[in-house]
Formats: C-alpha cells, structure tokens, sequence
C-alpha cells in the first residue's frame, strides 16, 4: 500500500490498454484483500480518463462485489452510459481473474451557478489539540495501517469514548484525516486521493455504540456499498474533518453517513454500508 | 380501481422474457415519467429476478433522460452477483432504445446483527399537517394539480419546513418534514410496501434542498439525478410514515438532499439520498424542466 503521496499517485496513474479499458497495479501488501479505497480510487480516475474538461465529477455510487486480489493487476471497463451537454455519466466495472469484483457509477457536470447553501462545521478539537489521537498501535496492527502511512489519521472521539453522548444520534465518530504530504494542485488528484481515503474509518461510526472495534476484531467487517458526492473544491492533503453518524444497524449491516469539513465549509458527503457481523464464539 | 390499486397494477410488470419486463404507464398530464415510478419499477423487476427469501436492503440509480408517458417502460435486469448472503442485480430501464434510468439493488438473506437507530425527532401528528399538494399550490407550484392527480395513491401531510413550520435547528440549514402513507390498504406481500414506498420516497426529497431560499420551485428547473435508499427495517407504507428531510449543501445548480423515515412508532426504518439539479430558470427561459 502507499507509503506516500506518491506512491499514491503512482497507484492512481492508470495503464490506458484500449478505449476505455485500464489497468490499475497493485502495491505490496500484508493484508489478504485489496483496500476498498484502492479500488473505488481507481476506478473513479478510470472514469475521468474518458471524460473531457470541462466535466467534474461531482458524484459516485459504487457496490462491493468480491474482495480483490492484491496477488493481480485489475482491469477497469468503462461504459458511456451519457453525453449530456451538463452532465456525463460513467459506469466503471473492476474486474480480476474474469469477474467483476466492484461496480462504480460516476456522474460528471459542467461547472454552472446557482443556489448555495452548506450545514455549518461542528465546533471540534482541532488535529493538533492533546485530546486527539493519532490511530492506536492495536487499530494500526488489525487494519495493516503500518503500511497506510499515506494517511495522517488522528481521531477526535467517538460515541463509545471522547464525543458528548447525543441522545439523537447513538452512533458517532470524529476525525480528522489528510494525505499525508504534498498532492499536486489540480483537483482531480485531490478527488482521486480522497476517494481512496474515504473508505477509512468510516465503520466505526456504526461500531461505536456496541462497544466493538477494528482493533479487537470481535466483529466481521466489509464494504457493501459507497457514495461520495462532491461539493466544492478542497485539498486532500490538508487536514479535514470527518464527520460521521451511523444512523442504524441492523440485520447483520450497518449505514454510516459522513460531512466532510475543510476550513469550515462542507466539501464532500459521504454514504457507506458494511457487513457488521458479530464474530461466533470458537 | 381506487388510485392506490392503480398504484399496485403499476408495480405489476408483464414479463417479457427471463429477466426482461415491461411496465404501463399511468394517465398523466405532466411532460415526463414521475421519477418515483421508474425507481419503483426497475425494483419491482430487480425483485422478481431473486429468491422469495432473498430481502432488498439498498438501491442506486442514477437518471439519464426525462422518461416519456406515451410508450411503456422496458425493464432488463442483469444478474451481477449470486452470492450466499448478497446478491446484486442491476436494472435498466429504456424506452425508445435509449437508456433512462439505471439502478442497482442488493439483497441480503436475513440474518440477526447489532441493533441501533437514531432516535426519531419529536414532531406533530399527521392530523395536523397540511395537504402537500395544496401546499404546493399555494406555493405558485404550476404543476401541483396535475402532481395532485398523479399521486392521489398518495396521501402527504406536510409538518412544515426551514422557513415555515420547523424551530430552527442550528445543525442542518435546510430541513422539511411531513407525513406520508398511502390511502387505501395495500396487500400483505412486502415486497409490494418497499416498491410502494420506493414509489413516494421521490415526493418532495428534492424540494428540501430549495427549504432554506426563498423561491418559486416553478421558476426553478428541478431534476433527480440519483436516487439511493438503504431499508433497515420491514414496515408497512400503507401506515403512516415520517419523512425527515434535510439537505446538507446545494452549490453549482445542484442540491443534496437526505431523507430519514420512521414509522409512527419511532423505529427507523429506511434513509434516502438524493442528489438532484436545482437551476434558477432565467427570464424568458421555457416549459418545464427538462432531463437531459
């Protein structure tokens, strides 16, 4: 996995093998399956490859098929699903070993006015404040997160411990998250690179309220499905908050719904289900 | 047929072939396919391509292209993924051989996990509420008869929102909230109450992003560019439902919009999402919103 900006880059930077088909690498890994973030990442850079400026994307809807293997490169078929004069739409389908493994839908528009308005940032702790916490040596160790030294990651609280309890909302999570050295200018490495540290952390919000953790290992998790919309331009290489509420579990699964915050204003939402399984006693 | 069994024949699709099927349309007096319907549809297909124990937990779509009441609605439904626990189908739904919609859906094999919910906000009952349509009416809306007429399935006590009705609420800038059910009883069959629901999740989703500024949705082109729902819980959509809304951020003639639902009891049962275009219509432009 990414040690840094650019290896990060280097993993994003996608291997053109025909009209909209790309191969993305893999980077040596400990972990068992290729990181959710990688494959949404790359998948979205695949998307923007067949899309002219003045098109942004500005959101994606994307499911877990499969877990990826990090042993082979994967394959990424995009299909023109529109060419709108304001908007283009993109479906990006992963696939390794003659399977698809992960199906992202990208919407692009043409920047246009029109009316504004944004939630106001939360009054929190900022990264540097001695009550925020860097990722614990037990998260890092269950997570492979050694190998994630691409991502500053410093947790502000959760509803188990650190947050105020909010009898509204019973799970919750704070953190402050950054790539952690320099990205290039254009927006589109920030997007891409966000999109890859996206799929951090954003469980735990739901684990939070069943006094579970990554770091335990007492509970199955895996990605169903993730959403991202894009609201205004921000840079992934500065801190920025991740605000998250899970506003249920059940059946096995569990939805986290997340703002993200750069210099006070509300750049990007984020939406994500997982398997949440308790782990049977052995 | 009262306008709720009308409803339910919508939702019955004529199977064309394994997993091709096509879907009437109502009479309507709007320009285009009431995105509701689509959605709800292309779920009703995605249903009957999986096992009866199979239950849908989520759906992604995306809209392409104003949908057109003239012709039927063709439905394909491709099979992405039989798995153990999940399975994934995506449907699209095409008239005049063009793509206009695409969703995916995923379904789970039940099974017991952890339980929580967020608490449901305390609000007045649907007696007190007012009638969404003539709200919209009141509203300078120049389509709310003809909405009035297509979602009289439909019944919709509107709470109120940012600037009329709700306390303010520091945290989201934007919000609307209002009753929903469907007039008439629906048979027991649950996948009948998600596709019904699903049917009246696109009523009013968008407008809470518009909550917060003072215009006329008339003089505002309105379109839903996705659509995404996440069902935690059976319930019935013939009961009251809340419908909680509010719309984080709108920028770039664009507005997001969440949706929490719970029934009178409380119980979470369903978030929405919607993503959706909110253009400010220029002096002189023309005619209702198009979808590109």
């Amino acid at each position: 996995m990414p040690r840094d900006a650019a290896e990060l880059l280097a993993l994003l930077d996608l291997e053109k093998l025909d009209d909209d088909l790309f191969r993305g690498t893999q980077m040596p890994t400990s972990r068992p399956m290729v990181f959710g973030g990688q494959v949404a990442a790359q998948s979205l850079v695949a998307a923007s490859l067949t899309v002219d400026t003045p098109y942004v994307a500005h959101s994606l809807h994307s499911y877990f098929l499969q877990p990826g293997d990090p042993s082979v490169p994967t394959v990424y078929d995009v299909e023109n699903l529109r060419d709108g004069r304001s908007f283009v739409t993109r479906r990006v389908i992963a696939q390794q070993h003659g399977r698809p493994i992960y199906a992202q839908t990208v919407n692009f528009q043409k920047d246009e006015p029109g009316y504004e308005h944004e939630e106001p940032m939360p009054d929190v702790p900022g990264p540097d404040h001695e009550s925020v916490r860097p990722v614990s040596r037990r998260v890092q160790e269950e997570l492979h997160a050694d190998q994630w030294n691409v991502a500053d990651i410093r947790f502000i609280g959760s509803s188990a411990s650190g947050l105020e309890p909010d009898p509204r909302h019973p799970g919750r999570q704070q953190v402050w998250l950054r790539v952690s050295s320099a990205l290039p200018d254009d927006q589109f490495w920030h997007r891409a690179a966000f999109t890859y540290l996206s799929d951090m952390t954003l469980i735990g919000a739901a684990m939070a309220p069943h006094g579970i953790s990554f770091g335990r290992g007492d509970a199955f998790v895996a990605s169903l499905d993730h959403a991202v919309w894009f609201h205004r331009p921000f840079r992934a290489d500065q801190w920025w908050l991740y605000d998250q509420v899970s506003p249920s579990a059940s059946g096995g699964r569990g939805l986290t719904l997340a703002r993200v915050f750069q210099d006070g204003h509300l750049v990007a939402s984020v939406a994500q289900e997982a398997v949440l399984r308790p782990r049977k006693e052995s | 047929m009262n306008p709720t069994e009308e409803l339910v024949d919508l939702l019955d699709l004529e199977r064309l072939d394994g997993d091709l099927f096509r879907g009437k349309q109502p009479e309507s007096a709007r320009a285009r396919v009431y995105g509701g319907q689509v959605a709800a549809q292309a779920l009703m297909a995605g249903i009957r391509t999986v096992p009866t124990d199979f239950a849908v937990h989520s759906l992604h779509s995306y809209f392409l292209l104003g949908g057109d009441y003239s012709v039927p609605i063709v439905y394909d439904v491709e099979r992405i993924r039989d798995g153990r626990s999940f399975m994934t189908r995506r449907v699209v739904a095409r008239q005049h051989g063009r793509p206009i919609y695409y969703q995916t859906l995923n379904f789970q094999l039940p099974e017991d996990g952890y339980e929580h919910q967020d608490a449901m906000p305390e609000v007045g009952a649907p007696e007190t509420g007012f009638d969404l349509v003539e709200v919209m009416r009141k509203g300078g809306n120049d389509e709310a008869d003809a909405l009035g007429k297509e979602w009289g399935a439909l019944d919709v006590r509107w709470l109120g929102n940012t600037r009329f009705g709700l306390e303010p609420d520091d945290g989201h800038v934007s919000q609307a909230r209002m009753w929903i059910r469907l007039r008439e009883g629906l048979p027991d069959d649950p996948a009948i109450h998600v596709a019904a629901f699903t049917y009246a999740s696109d009523v009013s989703l968008l407008g809470s992003t518009l909550s917060v500024h003072d215009v006329n949705p008339s003089k505002t082109q309105m379109a839903s560019l996705d659509h995404t729902l996440w069902f935690h819980r059976p319930f019935r959509a013939d009961d009251w439902w809340l419908y909680d809304q509010w719309s984080p951020s709108a920028q770039g003639a664009r507005g997001l919009a969440f949706g929490r639902i719970f029934t009178a009891d409380g119980t979470l049962v369903v978030t929405a999402a919607q993503e959706g275009l909110i253009r400010p219509r220029r002096a002189g432009s023309e005619g209702p919103g198009v979808k590109e």
